[in-house]
């Protein structure tokens, strides 16, 4: 157990030091929110997974949910996740590029006024505490259940170091974090996989006990299950959860975004994010088929688990050695620490940029605000941590997150689709369609007690979509001047270059960086269509076996 | 509105890729002392070795790559 307590406090130490000397690095608040638009595209990769992989979005989570449930929740690795990253990174995110923005609500501004980018900044301020909040919980209250240490220490503790390089180096930091932590995870964590299919009889040998000896269900290795299903059915699955609630998610969360907005090119951010979908599949290697497997191993070592959200840890102290499981629980807490990192980065980005320059110290200089997005950091550091204790109280924190995401997501992809295919799409349109749809969305859930946050999306995209075609309709198009440059065109590519052109006019080193990358006419590893062709294939492939 | 000069972007992530390279290889070494190989199973023995030396291994590239392109960066 020493061993275990070295390794976990040697790895939070390196990461706390390394964030402080990278913080020497950081100038304005362009390095700061976005890194000097720096980072190449592996670097993309691994911080768009890491960002998305956390305690809540991965391991005990959805662990936990795969222990119950079975192989659906691999629908997120093998099915929905890639679909979602290969959609923004070949689409939505030369939108975010062409118009220079920091935020996603700068760019909704752009285009529908500073109404909509209020209300999203601050629906998206909310669930960004409230998900910090709850990766603090469960980081914690994993700690305490593996190794045995206080609650509280431990969480002043993870919060003392993201807070230290995300608050001192910005995104830089964050994303240099999110890759060592994407190497963690991956490396640290994908022995378990082996080890329990070594348990078990490898994946044959698992099925052939839950399926034969134990008569389960079949669904039970199903990826998409029938409509009847209670947990997730197939086709709410494609329809919400897939087509609203994904590509909403890469497209809208701004701590996804903002880390292809820190590319040093916009065909390194597509790329990264295509690419992201790899390590994305093996997410479920690492927590969703041993969590199958792990009812198995239970049974045969004679250990009882109360709660589904415990099997995970359950698994991994029984199964691993000391000092391999230093390095695993290393892993985990990694997976926590770059989604906190983040979206801590990301809420301090969003307060400055969309709310306080925006509408509180106007034209202030660029080191007043660099300095205000710490102070920002600092305060969402604190806001989240007196909120522990309330979600220490709310049982089923996933449940809740996703409930808020989905109410958001909805509404968000109407407005976002209508606004980059429909140049007649106009503010009080999407502003009564964004609200309806949300209010929908909570009439859903309060009124009539749907609990499938897929359909809860699902329906209130379609009635923001319907809303605001129907309010555009009755009100004035907007002017001409105001969607230009924000809108599908089939001259996009050339009209892209020029605003590349214009960017580089106002900052000098950025054009000279995007040229001398030759990004532009790639080498055949780093074409873009092939990454996705390949990775699309892979789907295609697990959805034919476990579909 | 005045703007301070930013970071040279090369300059970042050469400092990314060295201390990237320097926490995996203290890290790896770390885990690879402390490990109790010896009174491993086989399996897991084996499982463990190919986890450390994969991330030591990683880190030795970008703690090299990181240092080449630091010195290139120092040097204009």
């Amino acid at each position: 157990m020493y061993y275990d307590f070295v390794i976990i406090g040697m790895f939070l130490l390196l990461m706390f030091v390394a964030g402080i000397f990278f913080s020497k690095n950081i100038k304005n608040t362009a390095d700061y929110f976005l890194a000097a638009r720096s980072a190449p595209w592996f670097w993309i990769m691994g911080a768009v997974w890491a960002t998305n992989i956390g305690f809540l979005h991965g391991y005990l989570a959805h662990g936990g949910a795969a222990y119950e449930w079975g192989l659906i929740q691999a629908n997120f690795e093998w099915f929905q996740g890639p679909f979602g990253y290969i959609l923004t990174g070949l689409f939505f995110i030369a939108f975010y590029w062409r118009a220079g923005i920091f935020t996603v609500p700068q760019f909704l501004e752009r285009r529908y006024g500073s109404g909509i980018r209020v209300v999203y900044s601050l629906a998206w301020l909310v669930i960004f505490i409230v998900t910090i909040a709850a990766e603090l919980y469960l980081g914690g209250m994993f700690l305490k259940n593996i190794l045995h240490i206080p609650f509280w220490p431990t969480v002043f503790v993870l919060t003392i170091v993201v807070g230290t390089y995300t608050l001192l180096g910005g995104l830089g930091a964050a994303i240099m974090m999110e890759f060592v932590q994407f190497i963690i995870m991956i490396l640290g964590t994908m022995p378990l996989l082996f080890i329990v299919l070594h348990f078990v009889g490898g994946f044959t040998g698992l099925k052939e006990v839950l399926l034969i000896q134990w008569n389960i269900s079949p669904q039970y290795f199903t990826v998409l299950p029938d409509i009847h299903h209670p947990y997730g059915p197939g086709p709410w699955i494609i329809l919400g959860q897939c087509f609203v609630v994904t590509i909403g998610w890469c497209a809208g969360h701004q701590s996804m975004v903002q880390r292809n907005l820190g590319a040093r090119s916009l065909y390194d951010s597509k790329l990264g994010y295509v690419v992201a979908g790899i390590p994305k599949t093996l997410g479920a290697f690492l927590y969703v088929v041993p969590m199958i497997a792990a009812p198995v191993i239970f049974a045969q070592q004679g250990i009882f688990v109360e709660k589904a959200d415990a099997a995970y840890g359950k698994l991994i102290l029984n199964l691993l050695p000391h000092g391999m499981l230093g390095l695993f629980v290393a892993g985990l807490v990694s997976a926590g620490l770059s989604s906190i990192g983040s979206v801590l980065n990301s809420s301090s980005t969003m307060i400055i940029k969309d709310i306080y320059e925006r509408f509180l110290a106007k034209g202030k200089s660029d080191h007043h605000y660099f300095i205000a997005g710490r102070i920002a950091t600092f305060g969402i550091i604190v806001v989240s941590l007196l909120l522990v204790p309330v979600v220490l109280k709310v049982y089923l924190i996933m449940w809740l997150e996703q409930t808020l995401i989905a109410m958001v997501l909805g509404p968000f992809m109407g407005i976002l689709m209508l606004a980059i295919f429909w140049r007649r799409t106009n503010t009080p349109g999407s502003l009564v369609g964004f609200l309806t749809g949300g209010a929908f969305a909570v009439f859903l859930q309060q009124g009539l007690g749907v609990q499938v946050f897929f359909q809860i999306s699902w329906w209130s995209f379609v009635v923001t979509f319907i809303v605001t075609v129907v309010v555009t309709l009755l009100t004035k198009p907007p002017k001409e001047e105001k969607v230009e440059g924000l809108i599908w065109e089939s001259d996009f590519k050339s009209k892209l270059g020029e605003v590349l052109g214009l960017r580089a006019e106002t900052n000098g080193y950025r054009v000279k960086m995007i040229r001398r990358a030759k990004i532009s006419i790639p080498h055949w590893y780093l074409n873009l269509k092939y990454w996705a062709t390949a990775i699309l294939l892979i789907q295609i492939v697990l959805l034919f076996f476990f579909g | 509105m005045e703007e301070k000069k930013g970071a040279d972007p090369k300059l970042i992530v050469a400092v990314q890729m060295l201390s990237i390279g320097i926490i995996l290889i203290i890290l790896g070494f770390t885990v690879f002392i402390l490990s109790l190989i010896s009174r491993m199973e086989p399996f897991i023995r084996i499982c463990s070795i190919v986890s450390n030396a994969s991330i030591i291994c990683i880190g030795l590239f970008f703690a090299i790559g990181g240092l080449i392109r630091y010195k290139r960066v120092k040097k204009k």
